[in-house]
């Protein structure tokens, strides 16, 4: 009764395992991987091509829902470097499809190495569920033999390559094109800048300046309005001065560039002694200075003579200080070629 | 009432006369102060128009012998006061005392009851002393206890400033020095006056006395006539013109000053370059005031008025640099 029931448990087991594991026989049917190496034997610091293949088929692939992984390399692993990894390439039938990878390896140190086996893994959503290993392949790495009994070498040195001229122009245009387009966009600017200056149509003439009116004559026909006003005779004494010191003031300050208008009487009058043709006026203005200042600023009313002969000495003032007239420029050479 | 020309006529000549007293002071003073005219014409405008001087030079420029013979000419009190930084506000304006045989506290007068007083180096007493003078200054009284006492006629204070020593000073603070109506700047004197003070000084008949040719009567009745002489409108417009433009530079095309000024002149700088320009009127015998009076002491009542920036104290720009720019700017009626 026991035996039986053992027995009865073993199978159940078997069976339990058979229904749980359906992938390990997909695995073992239905993957072929394989690691080859494009060499046995290679130098040290040589490279070799590794290729990682997998033969898988993909109809029932899909339909357990799996998904192949290749073996994931590190960039170094026992005496071996991973120098490139190239992208999983596929081809085959619509039935069964072959995986193919190529990973360049190299190693630096002499010696058999082994690359070890390599594990392809079947991958469903929650993880892997089955794998397949490669057989491992001895490599031999050998040293570069150095005969001992000769004498060190010198350096070779760099090694000139035959160029042609067309490829050092073409090398030159690749590497400084951009730099080349914007030159010669910048070149073009200028040219067809200078092309428009030259072509574009003269500019209208400026029309000739305004002649501006000399001190003097803004002096004298500012005193005539002044007379002509008749300011004093309708009683308007104090602007009277006031306008006739302004005149004489704006007069020096255009005329000898003496800041009048900013300066007292006194000041005025020290001022004016540097300039000599007005410092010979001098007491007639300091007169007339007075007079105004009398009559500005301490309400004096001075006798309609007083009046007169104010305006009569600013007029005596600006004639006597009026610029003498620039000979004609034409006239002189004629002049002088007759003599 | 609007003066008429008849009355500016008669006020001119009255002036003229009353105003002889200035060049028999000036000849007095002249006999023991050599040079330093600017500094006792300056004096006098201060002491016609009821203003106080706050005087600043370097010691040794006759600053108490010039008020000493100024108080002498006119025979009027004088008063000294060094200020201390241990100076109590009743060192100056006096104080109440227990007078053990009346059995009752008496006023005990300060030295600041006199005509003329020196405050001297006004800078060195703690702020509640110089605001004690000050006070009395504004005020022209002093109160000790219970009593208020006015202060006699003419009171004028003369406070000197030493620019040299900074260190353990209480600046005036800018309210303070707007009570002054002028601030003069004094200098060296030439070598040629140098020469003749010290020969006056080593005279062995010592220097001659200072003689009264004025009583203080004599000042109070010529601030009356000071305020009675004429000032046109111009004059006016022309004050008020420099006054504006320290405030409002850019609206006398004097934009470079507006980043150099602080603060410009107050309205008391108005009424104090009126009043100086009236007594610079007087003293030069006329009745009414012309541009020349105003330009002629601009700068010493407006200095201490006009208050510079960092940027400009950093370029060693003087208040005196923008007033002349201002001068120069401001058209003269």
């Amino acid at each position: 009764m026991r035996k039986r029931t053992i027995v009865k448990s073993i199978f159940l087991i078997v069976l339990l395992g058979y229904v749980l594991c359906p992938f390990r026989s997909f695995a073992q049917n239905n993957i072929d991987v394989r690691a080859q190496a494009d060499t046995d034997r290679l130098r040290i610091g040589e490279q070799l091509k590794l290729e990682l293949s997998a033969t898988v088929d993909v109809n029932r692939l899909k339909e357990a829902g799996l998904q192949l992984a290749f073996p994931s390399l590190p960039d170094s692993f026992a005496h071996w470097e991973v120098v490139d990894r190239s992208k999983v390439d596929t081809s085959g039938s619509a039935r069964e499809q072959l995986f193919r990878q190529v990973i360049t390896l190299t190693s630096f140190d002499s010696g058999h190495w082994e690359i070890p086996s390599l594990k392809f893994e079947l991958q469903a959503a929650a993880g892997a569920v089955d794998s397949a290993f490669t057989a491992p392949i001895g490599i031999d790495v050998d040293n570069v033999a150095v005969d001992t009994t000769k004498a060190f070498k010198p350096i070779k040195g760099v090694r000139t390559v035959a160029i042609s001229l067309w490829e050092s122009i073409l090398d030159f245009l690749r590497e400084y094109w951009p730099f080349i387009v914007t030159g010669l966009v910048l070149i073009g600017l200028i040219i067809g800048w200078f092309i428009y200056m030259r072509k574009r149509p003269a500019k209208a003439p400026a029309p000739p300046p305004v002649p501006l009116e000399a001190p003097f004559d803004k002096a004298v026909r500012q005193l005539k309005e002044l007379a002509a006003e008749k300011v004093w005779q309708q009683g308007n004494v104090k602007e009277y001065y006031t306008r006739l010191t302004d005149v004489l003031r704006s007069y020096f300050e255009e005329q000898f560039g003496i800041a009048a208008l900013e300066q007292t009487s006194a000041e005025l009058l020290q001022n004016i002694k540097p300039v000599t043709i007005l410092n010979q006026q001098r007491e007639k203005l300091r007169n007339l200075l007075s007079l105004a200042d009398l009559a500005k600023f301490a309400k004096l009313q001075p006798t309609p003579e007083e009046h007169e002969d104010s305006l009569q000495k600013a007029l005596e003032i600006v004639e006597w200080t009026k610029p003498a007239a620039k000979p004609a420029e034409t006239e002189q050479p004629a002049a002088d070629s007759k003599s | 009432m609007e003066n008429t020309s008849q009355d500016i006529r008669q006020l001119n000549e009255k002036i003229h006369q009353a105003s002889a007293f200035v060049d028999l002071l000036n000849m007095e003073l002249g006999k023991v102060i050599v040079g330093q005219r600017y500094m006792v014409e300056r004096l006098l405008i201060g002491l016609l128009a009821q203003g106080h001087v706050l005087l600043e030079g370097v010691p040794g420029l006759a600053k108490t012998l010039s008020i000493k013979s100024l108080s002498s000419a006119i025979n009027a009190r004088f008063s000294r006061i060094q200020f201390t930084p241990d100076l109590l506000p009743a060192d100056v304006i006096g104080t109440m005392i227990y007078n053990q045989q009346r059995n009752e506290f008496v006023v005990r007068r300060g030295p600041i009851f006199a005509n003329f007083i020196l405050a001297d180096e006004i800078n060195r007493a703690p702020a509640k002393v110089q605001s004690a003078l000050l006070e009395a200054m504004q005020e022209k009284q002093v109160t000790i206890g219970d009593s208020t006492f006015k202060l006699e006629e003419p009171f004028l204070v003369l406070a000197t400033q030493n620019p040299i020593e900074q260190e353990g000073t209480y600046t005036l603070p800018e309210a303070q020095v707007d009570r002054f109506m002028l601030k003069v700047v004094i200098g060296y004197p030439t070598k040629e006056e140098e020469r003749h003070i010290i020969r006056q000084n080593l005279n062995p008949g010592g220097m001659a006395p200072i003689n009264p040719v004025i009583q203080p009567s004599d000042i109070v009745e010529a601030r009356k006539l000071v305020r009675e002489v004429y000032m046109d409108e111009k004059i006016e417009r022309y004050i008020l013109d420099i006054v504006f433009a320290t405030r409002h530079p850019e609206e006398y095309k004097l934009q470079k000053l507006k980043p150099l000024i602080s603060y410009g002149g107050s309205p008391r700088a108005s009424i104090s370059l009126a009043w100086a320009a009236k007594s610079y009127a007087f003293m030069k015998r006329r009745g009414y005031v012309i541009p020349e009076d105003v330009r002629s002491i601009c700068f010493d009542v407006m200095r201490h008025r006009v208050g510079l920036t960092y940027e400009a104290e950093a370029e060693n720009v003087t208040s005196e640099n923008i007033l002349s720019e201002i001068l120069n700017a401001v058209e003269v009626p």
